[in-house]
């Protein structure tokens, strides 16, 4: 049978792109940023404001669209000190919803990260390959959420189409 | 009718008959049934021709290992060079033979074998050089024969390519591998088991043996069905681990899956640990004639009786060297079939072993020196090993065993070494080279008992459980004294079945010097063929053995490489087809240009860009033509997202962009921008761009669209590995803004007509410099930047609005008579104007002085990325040359 899956390309998130030094950060918007995970591939969610750790000294941070701007200024993106940056990434990701019994399973046709549950927890979040383009990956409620460069976005949608004739 | 199908036995259903064709002709077999035995049962002996000789062959194994029964699938299941033996019957299969024309029975290539003598190995390199090989080839090789790839793609259905994940990978489901998955799964550990069979149980299907005193079909089903129940593993039937690759990266694939629609499915698993429960193959004996139908592995003899509940032949002779044949002669007396002796090699037959078979002339210290026929089996010449008087016994089969081989293939791609066992007479797994094992048949395990208790305790020691229970089960011991070759074989003796090669052959390399085991292999292409030398590979390096007088254990196996069984190209691609065959990305404008019929291809870094936007009538160049002279004379506009752009930030951004561009960047104030060349280490144009600076610390930096990956990667390798102490932070803005760009003498009208907060003036908004506001009520950018020497407004956006500006900007621009242009007017225009034209002037060998852009090339800067290389190229003597226009 055809795989049991639901799959969605969601709208655009609030996503920032954050770099520099934890404590550097929480400094500056601590507000917003006080609960950067401190383990890596980890996230944190409070208030709607989920916080990824995606490498050393880099965090992303991604929330509902309709937060940007409320975000952005409390972010103070162009005022920041140059020991941190923050950059509005919001449009460079699509991200597409993978939801369903199989979500595990095509997933795993273009994604070679191990997403089984005792590898792969509810707060994990990584970035690795989905169909051969570098993508986000977390965990969402029944499934999994992947983000691709938005260029690619298609192209990725195309082959989900393929992957769950 | 199938004459020699058995009334009872056997695991085929009875209930289900199939009907199939093979060279035309319609025959009928069983669900459970391959083609083989199908055929077989159908009393089919004769199934192809030879690939050089275009001698009669038949069936000679009953798996993978099946050395000389190829066909070619017709109609829907459209395939070539399928052994019969793994290809499963279905309802109105259509194959036929390959190597012969017009028919296997009557082919034309059989005048090969008047002239074979004169087709030795080499046969092809010394004779074919004059004037040249490629004269020739075309022609040898549609005459050498084997089947062609399908025309057609497969009628319905799809390939899928997907990864796992395990603790352990158990390739195999014989009874060793189902008892290393049976403990490792009870030990909670994600398990994935692959067995290449139908179904699983591995020898157990062929053979008579018992488990806790039932048929040990039992067993399997009851360790099958228990294994299924448990969460944490993974089974997968008619699947085949066909590579072992680095870090445990190993290559399955599925050939049936719970999803019709899936054709084949492959599987790329990284697992923890792999455990090898491969078995073992029975090899050939090397004789006189030894490739003649009817003459058959005693293993897949014992397969069809027992398994497909067959008869293989009416009259069977057995020649042997080891005791596993004995079993083999019993089960074929119990199907009716007559033994008319049995002719082992040793001198001496263990005394238990020759107590199994009753009322049977055993010819000890006897070998078959040749067969007797023509395109069947009607008897062998048997002789005494040290020489002598023959005889004549009449039988219409030869099921013959040469002894066993593990199968080493998966252990030896994985690079763990193999060592020679002189007791087993075979390559035995030695020293693992990655996280893995081997166990049962495939570690020289050859007993039922061994080979599970081998198996249970590997798992046993990962999952660091105490030893596990061993199920009761029978079985004789094994021991085999190696027989390499008949000396006194009468006729050609063939070492590879497949790619007809001899012991004759592997005499003459030697003669020739090519004493390497590896240079044997290439000079007779022995162990070359599809099935890889799975049955003969050993005894080419016997006969190497014997005629050096070296030891096997000096000489070794050659080199065992993946695919361990062909694998399809289809399953290797998996969805990877049609539109996805190549990658592709697209900017929101990507619709807008399709429709208005824009020709679209690649350029650079997978963007697909509108090449040009062709009207009725229009050449090519004619439209070329007129988009230039919209830019030269009105406005025209185009798409410009996919250069590339980063947002650079820290307090030493400056100094690094004056180290990274040849010219200075750091004296730029907020607000200003400035054209660039980036340089390798030798000096050579890497890339150019334009930097601009948006406040104290903030900068972005805009590559050309082929380069941006490589320009990224070159600026995080320099910071992270030459200023690891440099604050400076980059982020890929690339896709965060779009931009239109308009062009021409009228593009400032058209920016007017738009609506914008921004002064525009040349005044207020001179070259190289931009500003942010508002345009048609969108956030925008707007930076005086000009890619084809005309007034230029690039327009960045976020993506989210993009489509709407370029809307407004072809509305607002239709009174200017604007228009859309593609990349091939743009690079025309570009060099009209004398611009750099990146991939065109710059190919990678050439430095701004080549291109009469010395200018770019600082004096000011004490030192920047290239600057010595193009210095000390510059003092040489050498001459270049250069861009005169």
């Amino acid at each position: 049978m055809p795989y049991d899956v639901s799959i969605e390309r969601l709208q655009l998130f609030s996503l920032f792109d954050l770099k520099g030094p934890r404590q550097g950060l929480t400094d500056w918007a601590g507000d917003v940023l006080n609960h950067l995970p401190k383990a890596p591939n980890q996230l944190s969610r409070e208030d709607g404001v989920e916080l990824c750790h995606t490498g050393a000294n880099r965090w992303l941070l991604r929330a509902e669209i309709g937060m940007e701007t409320d975000l952005e200024a409390k972010l103070r993106l162009e005022t920041a000190p140059p020991e941190i940056s923050i950059v509005k990434i919001s449009d460079t990701m699509t991200f597409f919803r993978v939801t369903g019994e199989d979500a595990i399973q095509v997933m795993s046709i273009g994604c070679p990260l191990d997403l089984h549950a005792d590898a792969f927890a509810a707060q994990a979040v990584s970035f690795t390959e989905f169909f051969n383009c570098r993508a986000l990956v977390l965990r969402c409620r029944g499934g999994f959420d992947v983000a691709v460069e938005q260029s690619f976005a298609d192209m990725i949608a195309d082959y989900l189409d393929r992957a769950t004739i | 009718m199938q004459v020699d199908r058995l009334a009872a036995g056997g695991r085929i259903d009875r209930g289900r008959p199939l009907s199939f064709t093979f060279n035309g002709k319609a025959y009928q077999g069983f669900a459970g049934d391959t083609l083989a035995s199908a055929l077989l049962a159908n009393g089919v002996r004769l199934t192809a021709r030879s690939f050089k000789y275009h001698r009669p062959r038949g069936i000679i194994g009953s798996g993978v290992e099946e050395p000389s029964a190829l066909v070619e699938l017709t109609g829907d299941d459209a395939s070539a060079n399928q052994p019969a033996t793994t290809v499963q019957l279905r309802d109105g299969l259509q194959a036929k033979s390959v190597n012969c024309w017009p028919s296997p029975v009557v082919d034309f290539g059989s005048v090969n074998q008047m002239i074979s003598r004169f087709l030795p190995a080499g046969f092809y390199y010394k004779t074919f050089k004059w004037p040249n090989w490629h004269l020739y080839e075309p022609s040898i090789r549609k005459a050498a024969g084997l089947a062609a790839a399908p025309q057609n793609p497969p009628a319905g259905g799809h390939f899928e390519n997907r990864f796992g994940h395990c603790d352990i990978l158990i390739a195999g489901a014989g009874p060793a591998g189902l008892m290393a998955a049976l403990v490792a799964a009870r030990a909670g550990k994600r398990v994935m088991i692959a067995d290449e069979g139908r179904e699983a149980g591995g020898s157990l299907l062929n053979r008579r043996l018992t488990i806790n005193c039932r048929d040990a079909a039992h067993w399997v089903a009851e360790t099958i069905a228990e294994l299924n129940t448990l969460a944490n593993v993974t089974h997968l039937q008619n699947a085949s681990v066909w590579a072992y690759r680095e870090h445990n990266y190993l290559m399955v694939t599925e050939r049936t899956s719970d999803n019709p629609s899936l054709i084949e499915r492959n599987w790329r698993v990284r697992a923890g640990h792999v455990i090898c429960a491969t078995g073992a193959i029975e090899r050939s004996l090397v004789f006189g004639n030894n490739d003649r139908p009817g003459v058959m592995l005693a293993s897949a003899a014992q397969s069809y009786v027992n398994r497909y509940a067959l008869r293989p032949g009416k009259r069977a002779v057995i020649f042997t060297n080891n005791d596993s044949a004995y079993a083999v002669a019993n089960d074929l007396a119990t199907a009716g079939v007559d033994i008319a002796a049995i002719v082992d090699s040793r001198n001496e037959v263990p005394r238990e072993v020759r107590a199994t078979i009753q009322e049977t002339d055993v010819f000890a210290g006897h070998v078959v020196t040749t067969t007797k026929g023509g395109r069947k089996l009607r008897g062998v010449e048997v002789a005494p090993v040290e020489g002598g008087k023959s005889q004549q016994i009449s039988c219409d089969l030869l099921a013959m065993s040469g002894g066993w081989n593990p199968a080493v293939h998966l252990w030896s791609q994985s690079r763990g070494t193999l060592r020679y066992d002189d007791q087993l007479a075979c390559y035995v797994p030695d020293q693992p080279a990655q996280a893995s094992s081997s166990v049962g048949a495939a570690d020289g395990k050859l007993t039922l008992k061994e080979a599970m208790k081998s198996g249970a305790d590997a798992a046993a020691s990962l999952c660091a459980t105490g030893p596990a229970a061993i199920p009761q089960s029978d079985d004789i011991d094994y021991s085999i004294s190696p027989l390499w070759r008949v000396e006194q074989a009468q006729g050609p003796a063939f070492l590879d079945i497949q790619n007809d090669v001899t012991v004759d052959d592997v005499h003459l390399a030697l003669r020739e010097g090519y004493d390497n085991i590896e240079h044997v292999k290439r000079y007779t292409t022995g162990g070359m063929g599809l099935d890889q030398g799975k049955t003969g590979n050993i005894n080419i390096v016997g006969t190497v053995a014997l005629q050096k007088d070296v030891p096997l254990q000096d000489l070794g196996p050659t080199t065992f490489r993946s695919p361990y069984t062909p694998v399809s190209f289809g399953a290797i691609a998996g969805i990877r087809e049609g539109s996805v065959v190549q990658p592709y990305r697209h900017t929101p404008i990507t619709e807008w240009n399709l429709d208005r019929g824009a020709f679209m291809y690649e350029a650079g870094a997978r963007w697909r860009r509108p090449g040009y936007f062709p009207r009725d009538g229009e050449s090519f160049q004619d439209t070329v033509n007129r988009e230039c002279r919209t830019v030269r004379n009105g406005v025209g506009v185009y798409d410009g997202s996919p250069l590339g752009t980063y947002e650079l930030k820290g307090r030493d951004v400056g100094r690094f962009l004056d180290h990274i561009y040849s010219n200075i960047m750091s004296t730029l104030k907020p607000g200003q921008g400035r054209y660039g060349l980036m340089l390798s280490d030798d000096g050579l144009i890497l890339d150019d761009g334009v930097a601009l600076r948006l406040d104290e610390y903030r900068w972005i930096v805009s590559t050309s669209t082929g380069h941006a990956d490589a320009i990224n990667s070159h600026m995080e390798e320099l910071l992270q590995t030459q200023f690891p102490d440099w604050n400076v932070f980059i982020t890929t803005v690339t896709s965060q803004w779009n931009n239109a760009t308009i062009c021409g003498p009228r593009a400032r009208d058209v920016l007017a007509a738009l609506s914008t907060d921004i002064d525009t003036s040349s005044q207020a908004l001179p070259f190289m410099t931009f500003a942010d506001g508002q345009v048609a009520g969108l956030p925008a950018r707007v930076v005086r930047v000009s890619f084809t020497g005309e007034l230029s407004f690039e327009i960045n956006v976020a993506p989210r609005h993009m489509r709407e500006l370029w809307a407004k900007i072809m509305e607002a621009g239709a009174p200017h008579g604007i228009e859309p242009i593609g990349s091939e007017a743009n690079h025309v225009l570009r060099v009209e104007k004398g611009f750099l034209s990146l991939g065109h002037e710059v190919d990678g060998t050439v430095d701004a002085h080549d291109l009469g852009m010395g200018w770019v090339m600082s004096k000011k800067k004490s030192d920047y990325l290239g600057k010595r290389s193009v210095n000390l190229r510059r003092e040489g003597e050498a001459v270049r040359r250069e861009l005169v226009g």
